[in-house]
């Protein structure tokens, strides 16, 4: 049996339903076999990106039948390197919450079989060449995500769950209105096919598609005004499980929404207004709404939001120099905000508001994780010479390129308000008292050992950023190139 | 108006009329399972709109039994019907899921009217 | 206030939707259908499926399908998840599921009805690729059987460890018949099985299996929500 991307789908979903069979068999098992599963994908990952580097875009059917007619998965630079970064974190999670003592409590059988669902969905969207099969996808992202969300019972995670699953139904009427127009006018689901045939909609039909498919993935993806899910659900779900939101179900969103306005609707060779428009008012609102937060993953929920909008804005540049920073700035924010998520989870694991006021003095009592706290906090707010100021220098870069002044100022003035609020945590880390004996957790080996690797990886980016570069712009020339996806979709 | 619009209007007014009626029980009801059964149109209503979208005149369902052996038939297109398929099992384990959430936050508070739930506020 | 903005918002919305669904006509899919000729033609000529949409739903979109398995499979984890608490020491999970007794009427109406509806669900699901219906409509009908004998007898109890049991053997037989195509095809899912002659019960290779499979994993995941739910009727009854 050769290696291929459907690896990334059929074993994890073999491997749940045996995970029941299994748990009869031994309770340990069912928590050890996710984490097999991950680190298998992860041999695949670093199978397939070596074979894309050289042979190019990997397009494997599904059912026997070949594109337009059965379902495809498109490995290729661009799916292949958000997938390996998804699945590494996924890994990197699953041993953070192996014997994580909340999660314990609670049935962490179902914690670890939904954690494997979720990452897969993820894969799943970003992976497959269908439309409809991205919608099947991005329902079984949400649904673990619902459930994760609801995971404690000490929380009000209930109520955080159930305001996500109705955004999240509307998310899903909306892709499924667009996708039936789509199917109504052009009669084929692959959306390679679609693409070629797309000018055969007419242009009013095409606007009212676009708007649809933009509500539905902007839901996924913390657009402004569509973004009411994401604090209270990163501040209810489990620790760890912020770092999968943040890394996983929003970049499969954000995915979705980039192949939609480059490779679906071609809109890549001008600047896309409404984009630029909506991820400034994004980033805006979130930043300036983060300051205020008090509450630690609140503020770290508004800053995801804020850096999502960096991203679409980049996005909607069009230029390929534009994609490049926004898939800069989405790997660096994948892992950084899930160290953050990781490291922050300790620092507030004894309180019970968790409010960022609670942190005083914390480096004293847990210098590790505080430590590392604050290297992520340094290099998402864009330090020199950390990894997130090298992707933020490619977008003012690629936005001064198109002469968008107001654009750049908006970022400046928005950067500045990301560095306050993260120093205001420092600030309260290192320069105050402790104010009282607390109970601290110290954190286990495990959350440990996932840490050092987050950090290790970010730590290199930040200094050998060529290393990575290669592949992001691999990826970039992939979304861009709308023919070079068409063609070998469909074996032209 | 011919004939042909005024189908059109019926049909598709009936199934968006469900989805806009679905959409405001979600948006403006007070208890939690109203909220649901509001989902619950909402999804039926996309389920007529998808069936419609395939519907052929005179148009057979796509089962080539023996009763149309020999014959040509015109078939309706079998792709919506498959779609709604899915489409009908993935509104099921939503609706699952958000019965379970509404449980669980009846166990919490004791009532099912959000302006009691402080966090379900907007 | 928030009603009548509701309101607008949602009458603009629903015209806008209107105006672009007008543009198509009804009733003229067949001016439409791209793909769909194919697998009009395809699933005589290589599946032997008389059901179009079967052989859409298992072989050709077959993939969605698993996606589908899959959701229903989280449904149930996420509803048992959800709904788990731990039992405290002393007090005991009560064994009735309903709180008032059926009828009489339902007694006997319920115990002619389960077998049946058994049945039913059953033939549903192997004709699957030959009549309307399949693996989802058959375990849907077991389900309702087994609801309704939940509903008229209040010790009637649905036995877990078999319920579990068939829901992942069921899972893994789909997964296991998708990488029969991977090992001896090309591809994932793939029909490998000899296919037969059209319109025969031994028709159409793997797809009726898979149907099968898909009807057990249905009507066990169904029924394992339902007694989830029922089981945490207690506080519901005040």
């Amino acid at each position: 049996m050769v290696i291929s991307p459907i690896h990334y789908v059929a074993i994890p979903l073999l491997v749940a339903f045996l995970i029941p069979l299994v748990a009869k068999i031994g309770k340990n098992w069912a928590r050890i076999l996710p984490g097999l599963t991950l680190a298998y994908l992860n041999f695949v990952s670093v199978y397939l990106m070596t074979k894309v580097q050289e042979t190019g875009i990997i397009s494997e059917s599904v059912g026997g039948w070949d594109a337009p007619v059965g379902i495809n998965l498109v490995f290729s630079p661009l799916s292949g390197l958000l997938v390996s970064l998804i699945t590494g974190i996924g890994f990197l999670v699953w041993l953070y919450s192996y014997q994580f003592k909340n999660v314990e409590k609670n049935e962490s059988q179902k914690y670890f079989t939904l954690l494997l669902m979720l990452i897969t969905g993820a894969n799943g969207v970003i992976l497959t060449g269908d439309i409809f099969n991205m919608f099947v996808f991005m329902e079984i992202t949400a649904i673990s995500a619902y459930a994760l969300t609801a995971f404690y019972r000490h929380r009000n995670g209930a109520e955080a769950a159930f305001k996500y699953l109705l955004i999240g139904s509307l998310a899903s009427t909306f892709m499924l209105l667009a996708i039936m127009l789509l199917y109504a006018q052009v009669g084929t689901l692959n959306m390679a096919d679609i693409a070629s045939k797309m000018d055969q909609v007419s242009s009013g039909m095409k606007v009212t598609i676009f708007i649809l498919f933009l509500t539905g993935f902007g839901i996924e993806a913390e657009m402004f005004p569509l973004n009411g899910w994401a604090p209270d659900a990163y501040t209810e779900a489990p620790g760890p499980i912020g770092a999968v939101f943040a890394s996983a179900v929003v970049k499969a969103g954000v995915y979705a929404m980039a192949r939609v306005v480059f490779t679906l609707f071609g809109y890549g060779d001008s600047p896309v207004e409404i984009l630029i428009i909506m991820g400034v008012i994004t980033m805006a609102i979130a930043e300036f709404s983060a300051f205020r937060q008090e509450k630690l993953k609140r503020m770290l929920a508004y800053s995801s939001i804020g850096q999502m909008g960096l991203v679409i804005a980049a996005f909607g540049l069009g230029t390929k120099a534009g994609v490049f920073a926004a898939l800069f700035i989405m790997v660096n924010h994948a892992l950084i905000k899930s160290l953050l998520f990781l490291s922050g989870t300790y620092m507030v694991y004894h309180s019970k508001e968790k409010l960022i006021a609670e942190l005083n003095g914390m480096a004293k009592e847990l210098p590790v994780t505080a430590a590392l706290f604050a290297f992520g906090a340094l290099a998402i707010a864009g330090f020199p010479p950390f990894s997130g100021f090298w992707s933020k220098v490619y977008f003012l870069i690629a936005a001064a390129d198109q002469k968008m002044v107001f654009l750049i100022i908006m970022v400046l003035l928005v950067t500045t308000v990301e560095v306050l609020y993260y120093f205001k945590v420092i600030n309260r880390m290192y320069f105050h008292k402790p104010e009282m004996e607390l109970e601290y957790r110290r954190p286990s080996t495990n959350a440990l050992i996932s840490m050092f690797v987050l950090t290790a990886v970010i730590l290199w980016i930040s200094f050998f950023p060529d290393t990575v570069m290669g592949y992001i712009d691999a990826a970039a020339n992939d979304l861009v190139n709308r023919a070079g996806y068409i063609n070998l979709v469909l074996n032209r | 108006m011919n004939i042909q619009d005024f189908i059109n209007f019926l049909v598709y007014g009936t199934a968006i009329f469900l989805i806009i009626g679905g959409l405001y029980a979600v948006l403006t009801k007070k208890y939690l399972t109203k909220i649901v059964i509001g989902l619950s149109i909402m999804d039926a209503g996309i389920n007529l709109l998808l069936i419609a979208i395939g519907y052929t005149y005179k148009g057979t369902a796509p089962i080539f039994s023996p009763a149309v052996e020999g014959k040509t038939v015109t078939m309706v297109d079998p792709v919506p019907q498959a779609l709604v398929l899915t489409a009908i099992v993935i509104g099921f384990g939503v609706t699952a899921v958000a019965l379970s959430l509404v449980i669980r936050l009846y166990r919490h508070h004791n009532t099912l009217c959000i302006d009691n739930i402080k966090n379900l506020k907007w | 206030m928030k009603k009548y903005v509701a309101v607008v918002l949602l009458l603009f919305f629903g015209y806008y939707l209107l105006l672009s669904f007008l543009q198509l006509d009804f009733g003229r899919a067949d001016e439409r259908m791209a793909v769909s000729k194919d697998y009009l033609h395809e699933s005589v000529a290589t599946n032997k499926v008389a059901n179009v949409i079967t052989s859409i739903v298992v072989n050709f979109r077959g993939f969605d399908t698993l996606g589908e398995v899959t959701v229903l499979f989280l449904a149930s984890t996420a509803l048992a998840s959800i709904l788990y608490r731990r039992n405290k020491p002393g007090v005991k999970v009560p064994k009735e599921r309903i709180l008032t007794s059926a009828s009489h009427l339902l007694h006997i109406g319920a115990k002619v009805l389960f077998p049946i509806s058994i049945v039913l669900g059953a033939y549903i699901f192997i004709h699957g690729h030959l009549t309307p219906g399949g693996g989802f409509q058959g375990g849907a009908v077991i389900a309702t059987g087994v609801l309704l004998m939940i509903l008229s007898y209040r010790k009637f109890h649905v036995n877990h460890n078999i319920v579990s049991w068939v829901e992942s053997i069921a899972g893994i037989a789909f997964v296991a018949i998708g990488f029969t195509g991977l090992i001896f095809g090309t591809s994932f899912l793939e029909n490998v099985f000899p296919v037969g002659t059209l319109n025969a019960l031994m028709s159409g290779g793997a797809i009726p299996l898979i149907y099968i499979a898909v009807g057990f994993k249905v009507g066990a995941e169904l029924i394992g929500l339902l007694d989830n739910i029922l089981l945490n009727n207690k506080e519901l009854k005040q």
